[in-house]
């Protein structure tokens, strides 16, 4: 049953707005007839007493304020405050997991926001403003026997070692109030998923590779468990590049959704290749893996080589496949034309990139390809496999199969022989690397935070 | 007013991947799968249809008219896989109402090279068209619509009547489109412009849903052209426009078949050849071009194909590789020299640019990049090097850094 004060303002609508159009009749329905509606009566009548007050009271009232409309690209209103979940971070162990971390962590600092990060490791890690560390264990203690993310296998790291750092996370009640949990890859997503339970937060869990891809086909069931409980429970999934969400929907039915791409990043590089030298260099750089495809480096290298007599071929880096890569150089009698020269330190890297003529990532899965990236940052043309989430950012690459050892071989005689195409391709390679750095991806995560805690309405 | 529809039929010889790996190997350049299967699928949507219409509009008005300019690397092509195209064309040009334009045989870049490869090209050209055909044309289009002083001299040299150019406003310095002229470097040398917006209506705007004027009828169209002060009006366009750049499904095909019916009506238009309209019109004065013009992207010049870097050193790779190739006048090496400096392979190197013309750049373009292009073009023009060098018994470096 309608209210007086209903009715009233039922009427005054109308009174504002004029009456309800009669409905126009179109020819098709009654031929013959006018089709223009008679035109709407202007409304004025008279007013009761009691709608005179209700109007008085009506035109005292205010609107109020509008919510401040979302401004993700340019942050939030105000600063949001996130636990972050990771494995390594510089000093300890830093591959692209580490770099990542860090970067993200340096530019949300930056843009005002605060950040609780959480790793075994028990530092001293060098201080950022906004940024507190938290690790299991007291000052003084050693240092656990955790792995680097990409060292863990069956034997280096124990389910009861990992359920422990779990149980420690889920038990965590930061002294702050925590507007969002993000947990990367899935190391800490078991106690994430319970502390963000616990504080009735919502979970963002970054996937910056899968235990499919970095054990070739062979995953170990523990941690694909800790995948797949990070996915499930988590709501949103930032993953590195489009090629790895649609694995996560096809091999964790994660919901696609849920899933957002927000690509790696590098700084900009000083050092640009220099691209007439007498010497060229065709660079790999990566951790010696089976799953980054070095020998596929190697076999193309040993089709190119009798092609190319000045060139040098040259493999940074270490890992377990270090004696089964030299081994393999000397059998395809290229010993003396590809140098192994071991891991680098950030400068000898830097330099190396700068002076590479071409740079090959060949691996056989590379969710992303931050080497790739780097390589281009410094104006070398890079030459990746077709997975890499780095041919998704540029068209200024050559994207091979990574079994197709003769493309690989072209790819590169090509890009020696013809020096417009080097040119050409580093400096658009160049601007595509650059074109969106850190803090733009620091921007899109604030992004998917602000998705899931709509951090702009006030409580 | 005198309507000149002049259509280009023109297919290029793709290249297959040739990798840096098959130097030497012996493999041939072209991809003759890929380029039955694009040719058979385009006589099909396009070449059949579309020229089935304009033999009936020929056969049954009197006063319809159209020009057309057909490449040889299409005529090969089309008599390899789609004769009854060829027996249309010929069954347009037996009316005597259609005129046949010369121009070079490979869709070729030849105008930009030294000597007498110009000639030559234009020669086999004009030769293939008297052999299929039996006409000897008498006006000239070149490559792209290309045109400059330089091009007149040559059109005189060769005793053309005429030459078709863009009616691009850096050339017409204030004068009109829809008059005949003459170039000012060659008086005796005509040049019919290309009305390029109304030209474009039908070229680039017909199927966009965004274009205020949509959708094209052929009274609406007649009406505009009714309506546009001159003599003579240059609707120069692809061939392909007609069912394969736009859709049948877009209403391009009853477009064609209404047209001549529209402009019929419309009382104050008719039809007119090339060399008709060469012949009957006077010149309005003598046009200048100093710098060569085309009818390709916002810039009318010859930036899609030879504006960036890798479309410069591809084409210097290939003008060098030119000296040599005609040096050992071998006819394959001659042969696949001048596929190779077909235009449409320089087109796909193009790398920048206003988004409408990258647009149109990727739409022509089967590559995945233009650095896949270039790689791949340059690998053919190495091996060719090989070929030519291995001819005049030079070794060839083994080493990088060939060409």
């Amino acid at each position: 049953m309608a209210t007086a004060g209903g009715r009233i303002r039922g009427r005054l609508r109308r009174l504002i707005r004029g009456r309800p159009r009669p409905k126009v009749m179109r020819p098709a329905d009654e031929p013959g007839r006018a089709t223009t509606a008679p035109p709407p009566r202007s409304g004025r009548g008279t007013l009761r007493r009691a709608e005179l007050a209700e109007l008085a009271r009506l035109l005292t009232w205010r609107r109020p304020p509008a919510p401040a409309a979302p401004r993700v690209a340019l942050g939030v209103p105000r600063s949001l405050s996130v636990l972050m979940v990771g494995w390594e971070f510089p000093p300890f162990h830093s591959g692209g997991l580490g770099v990542h971390c860090h970067e993200l962590v340096l530019e949300l600092s930056r843009m005002g926001h605060r950040v609780t990060f959480v790793t075994p490791f028990p530092g001293p890690f060098e201080p950022i403003a906004n940024v507190t560390f938290l690790s299991p264990g007291g000052p003084g203690d050693p240092p656990p026997p955790y792995p680097g993310a990409y060292d863990v296998t069956p034997t280096s790291v124990e389910p009861p070692t990992m359920d422990r750092y779990n149980a420690w996370i889920a038990g965590l009640r930061p002294s702050i109030p925590i507007d969002v949990i993000h947990v990367h890859d899935w190391f800490g997503t078991v106690g994430a998923r319970a502390v963000a339970r616990a504080l009735g937060r919502p979970l963002v869990m970054t996937v910056h590779s899968t235990e499919y891809d970095r054990s070739l086909g062979h995953p170990w069931r523990e941690i694909l468990d800790r995948e797949q409980a990070g996915v499930d429970g988590a709501d949103r999934v930032i993953v590195v590049s489009r090629h790895l969400g649609d694995q996560l929907v096809t091999r964790y039915r994660a919901p696609p959704s849920k899933i957002r791409v927000i690509y790696n990043a590098v700084r900009p590089s000083e050092r640009l290749a220099r691209l007439e030298q007498s010497r060229s260099m065709v660079l790999y750089l990566g951790r010696l893996a089976a799953m980054k495809g070095v020998d596929t480096f190697l076999r193309a290298a040993a089709r190119v080589a009798p092609l190319a007599p000045d060139t040098l071929f040259v493999v940074a880096g270490e890992g377990p496949e270090y004696p089964r890569l030299v081994t393999l150089a000397a059998h395809l009698g290229i010993g003396d034309r590809v140098l192994f020269v071991g891991k680098v330190t950030e400068d000898e890297r830097a330099v190396l990139l700068s002076s590479a003529s071409v740079f090959v990532l060949p691996s056989v899965v590379e969710p992303f390809g931050i080497a790739a990236l780097e390589a281009m940052a410094a104006g070398v043309p890079a030459i990746v496999s077709k997975t890499s989430g780095v041919a998704e950012i540029s068209g200024a690459v050559f994207a091979v199969d990574f079994w197709d050892i003769d493309e690989f071989a072209s790819r590169i005689g090509e890009l020696l022989e013809y020096p417009a195409l080097r040119q050409a391709m580093g400096e658009t390679g160049r601007w595509d690397s650059l074109k969106e750095g850190w803090p733009e991806r620091a921007l899109q995560t604030v992004g998917v935070y602000a998705e899931v805690s709509r951090p702009w309405v006030v409580p | 007013m005198n309507i000149v529809l002049y259509l280009h039929m023109h297919q290029p010889y793709r290249l297959a991947r040739f990798r840096y790996v098959d130097l030497g190997s012996g493999r041939t350049y072209f991809d003759e799968g890929r380029n039955r299967t694009l040719f058979t699928g385009i006589a099909d949507r396009c070449y059949r249809p579309a020229l089935g219409i304009l033999a009936h509009a020929l056969e049954t008005r009197p006063e319809f008219r159209v020009s057309l300019s057909v490449t040889g690397t299409f005529l090969e092509q089309a008599e390899a896989w789609a004769p009854d195209v060829v027996a249309l064309i010929r069954r347009i040009v037996a009316t005597g109402r259609a005129s046949l334009l010369s121009e070079t045989y490979y869709h070729s870049l030849a105008f930009l090279l030294p000597g007498n490869e110009l000639a030559d090209e234009v020669d086999a050209h004009r030769t293939a068209l008297q052999d299929r055909f039996g006409i000897t044309p008498t006006a000239l289009r070149m490559t792209e619509l290309a045109y400059s002083d330089a091009l007149a001299r040559f059109a005189e040299a060769q005793r053309f009547r005429g030459m078709l150019a863009e009616g691009w406003e850096g050339l017409l310095q204030g004068a009109e489109p829809t008059h005949l002229y003459c170039a000012a470097s060659a008086p005796t040398v005509a040049l019919l412009l290309r009305h390029y917006r109304l030209s474009d209506d039908i070229g680039f705007r017909f199927s966009s849903r965004e274009w205020s004027e949509w959708p094209l009828t052929a009274e609406k169209y007649a009406h505009w052209l009714s309506i546009t002060p001159g003599e003579v009006i240059g609707l120069f366009m692809d061939f392909e426009t007609f069912g394969e750049h736009h859709p049948a499904s877009s209403g391009i095909l009853d477009f064609l078949r209404a047209l001549p019916d529209a402009v019929a009506r419309s009382g104050t238009l008719g039809w007119a050849t090339v060399d008709e309209a060469i012949a009957t019109l006077r010149p309005r004065g003598a046009l200048e071009a100093p710098r060569t013009i085309s009818w390709a992207d916002q810039n009318r010049d010859l930036g899609a194909w030879l504006g960036n870097d890798l479309q410069r050193s591809a084409f210097e790779a290939a003008k060098k590789v030119g000296v040599l190739a005609r040096r050992t006048g071998d006819p394959a090496i001659l042969r696949d020299w001048r596929r190779l400096l077909t235009s449409d392979h320089f087109y796909y190197l193009y790398t920048g640019g206003h988004g409408a013309d990258l647009g149109v750049h990727q739409y022509f373009s089967s590559y995945g990049s233009p650095f896949d292009a270039y790689a791949n073009y340059m690998n053919a023009l190495t091996d060719l090097r090989r070929r030519a060098l291995d001819r005049l018994g030079v070794a060839p470096p083994p080493t990088v850094g060939g060409v």
